[in-house]
């Protein structure tokens, strides 16, 4: 696992590999990240989506990005905002994050730098096939002393 | 979950709480009443303007809001319209090719019959660019004509092509303008692609046939090669639905206290009179539209594989479209209910149009005998053709199965498939695969998935549909 690394304005930037567990879905595939802020779990979050795409295989982060996306305050329904974004962007560009620092979070979205690499068909051949990001059993609660977040994929 | 037997293919669940209607689930013996995928069909019956049942076909499974295998019918005027009813890949659907071909003929040549056709026709991640990346104005024209727009280019297997498609290959209501900007950029440079997952072009043997009425109105002789197409809208269609869901799904309570006491937010929805619903509707037959082009290219790409694998003509290979079906739209259709004609919005999610003898909407080809019904299974055992019968319009708004459904989680399956070599085990059963993505084969393998023979089974056994023939694969491209 790369640990995380501080960043000038304190944002903490997360490189693959992160944890993540994957949830038994029979049809799609489901992921589950922990976080000690809602900050490093959505970060975690977004390297498992890339984790999923990149089928294990290493990400060469070729360049820098600021990703935005638009929520109405639910942590949940942000995480599900920024990964259609980076869905979207895998889907049109073929670019896959291979880091992430989540430098805004709150009640209206996110914003996030993120390093993304290109997606190779060799190196990248066991990645998923990911159609969507669901709304459904997306989650982003508190657990113990930190959090956890979770989201399915439409394969 | 409370279940009443209505009789031996079909339980009921009675009317309790907001649902407005009971749900009824065709089933060969008792549904487990702690399957989720029976609360979602509970769930549906909650949306206003839902006519007689909620419905759930044998291969039902839980999905998003609706359940897959679910079929919910919706007064036209005061009802609404929900994108979780249709799906993510918004008409995906299944075509079956005829061929003059004998199957005994191919199988000593099935490698480079499959070959071919894996070199042509693009499948997998990022597979895109099967034929020249699409113009904004082609992009256009091929939301509004759908198959007609690829048949025009010359890709097809007869000359009848449009009219053995389930609408013509068309959608009349399509709405171009109301598909955006980031969903056209998904699928501009992916027609005529296969997809991954479930998704499939498959060189089949009719190994038997049940019906030889129906199967020779059909083009089915026992012995001869069918071609299978399975695929949908990819990246455009999902875009689409993945939209729809993220504007319906906030605004539900501003429609009144039907729309806001749904309980799932899945089940994003809107009346669909009102303008978000006729967006939505609108952008959802372009998408469909798209897909059935998508096929029909295919299908060209296919018969020129054929032809070049086999050195023939196309008059030699004499293919032609036997059918296309939708599983996973929502379609303006009139049906009988309580003896009076009614203008309903039939979602089919993960179900199939099944028309039965003497509809005018079947082609007239197959008019006397009814609508193919097209069953696909997975790519090591079988899949079947079927036909829509009078039961069907009477009880399911001529609606039948559409598949076998997932057993084993991808996990599971890829467990499972450890250390064997599927694509040597299907070989060795005379089943040559080509797939481009290695977990493929593991999280596609039989094992995964449910006996498509017992599904086709029950609705046989509910006279919902009529088994005509299997088809069992000899050669199989997958994503």
């Amino acid at each position: 696992m790369a640990p995380g690394r501080g960043g000038d304005d304190g944002a903490v930037r997360y490189a693959l590999p992160q944890p993540y567990r994957e949830i038994p879905h029979t049809a799609d595939v489901g992921v589950e990240v922990e976080g000690a802020s809602p900050a490093e779990a959505l970060a975690r979050l977004v390297l498992a989506f890339a984790a999923l795409l990149a089928g294990g295989g290493a990400v060469e982060v070729e360049r820098e990005e600021t990703v935005t996306a638009d929520a109405d305050g639910d942590l949940a329904r942000t995480a599900v905002a920024v990964l259609r974004e980076l869905l979207y962007r895998f889907a049109t560009e073929r670019l896959i994050p291979g880091a992430c620092e989540v430098v805004r979070l709150d009640g209206r979205g996110a914003e996030l730098r993120v390093g993304f690499g290109r997606w190779d068909p060799e190196r990248h051949s066991e990645g998923a096939d990911v159609k969507e990001v669901t709304w459904h059993a997306a989650g982003f609660e508190r657990a113990g002393a930190g959090w956890l977040a979770r989201v399915l994929f439409d394969i | 979950m409370q279940l009443r037997k209505v009789n031996d293919w079909l339980w009921e669940i009675p009317r309790e709480g907001g649902m407005k209607v009971p749900g009824r689930v065709y089933s060969d013996g008792m549904p487990a009443p702690d399957d989720p995928a029976l609360q979602q069909v509970a769930n549906v019956a909650w949306l206003p303007g839902i006519v007689k049942y909620s419905l759930a076909m044998p291969d039902i499974h839980w999905g998003y809001g609706f359940p897959i295998g679910g079929v919910a019918a919706m007064d036209a005027e005061g009802g609404a319209v929900s994108p979780g009813g249709v799906g993510y890949d918004i008409n995906c659907g299944v075509r079956v090719l005829a061929t003059r071909l004998e199957a005994a003929e191919i199988r000593p040549r099935i490698h480079d019959v499959t070959a071919q056709l894996y070199r042509d026709i693009p499948t997998g991640v990022g597979s895109s660019h099967a034929i020249p990346r699409l113009t904004d104005a082609e992009l256009e024209a091929v939301l509004a004509k759908g198959a007609r727009w690829a048949v025009g280019r010359g890709y097809a297997a007869g000359s009848d092509d449009l009219e053995r498609c389930e609408e013509g290959g068309a959608l009349a209501g399509a709405d171009p303008p109301a598909v955006s900007e980031r969903a056209r950029k998904r699928g501009a440079d992916q027609l005529g692609t296969l997809g991954s997952g479930n998704h499939f072009l498959e060189v089949d043997s009719v190994a038997e046939v049940y019906d030889e009425e129906v199967a020779g109105a059909y083009g089915l002789l026992p012995g001869r090669v069918a071609v299978q197409i399975h695929s949908g809208s990819r990246g455009l269609g999902y875009q689409v639905c993945d939209e729809s869901l993220a504007q319906l799904a906030p605004a539900m309570a501003r429609y009144g206290p039907d729309y806001a006491a749904i309980p799932d937010a899945q089940l994003a929805c809107a009346p669909i009179s009102s303008p978000a619903g006729r967006l939505y509707l609108g952008a959802m037959q372009a998408a469909a539209n798209f897909a059935w082009a998508n096929r029909q290219v295919m299908t060209g790409l296919a018969v020129r594989a054929l032809c070049h694998a086999l050195r023939i003509s196309e008059r030699d290979l004499g293919a032609r479209l036997v059918y296309d079906v939708c599983h996973n739209v929502a379609k303006l259709e009139e049906h009988l209910v309580d003896g009076r004609p009614r203008r309903l919005l039939v979602h089919r999610k993960g179900a199939t149009r099944a028309f039965g003898p003497g509809d005018p909407r079947v082609p007239a080809a197959y008019r006397e005998v009814g609508q193919p019904v097209l069953i696909p299974g997975d790519m090591g055992r079988y899949s079947y053709v079927l036909a829509g019968t009078a039961r069907a319009m009477e009880e399911t708004f001529g609606s039948s199965c559409h598949g076998a459904g997932r057993l084993l989680s991808r996990h599971q399956a890829l467990k499972l498939a450890r250390g064997r070599s599927i694509a040597r085990e299907l070989a060795d059963r005379g089943i040559e695969v080509i797939s481009r993505g290695r977990k493929t084969l593991g999280e596609e393998m039989s094992e995964a998935y449910k006996d498509v023979a017992r599904v086709v089974g029950v609705m046989a056994g509910a006279g919902i549909s009529r088994l005509v023939a299997r088809l069992e694969p000899m050669g199989v491209i997958k994503g």
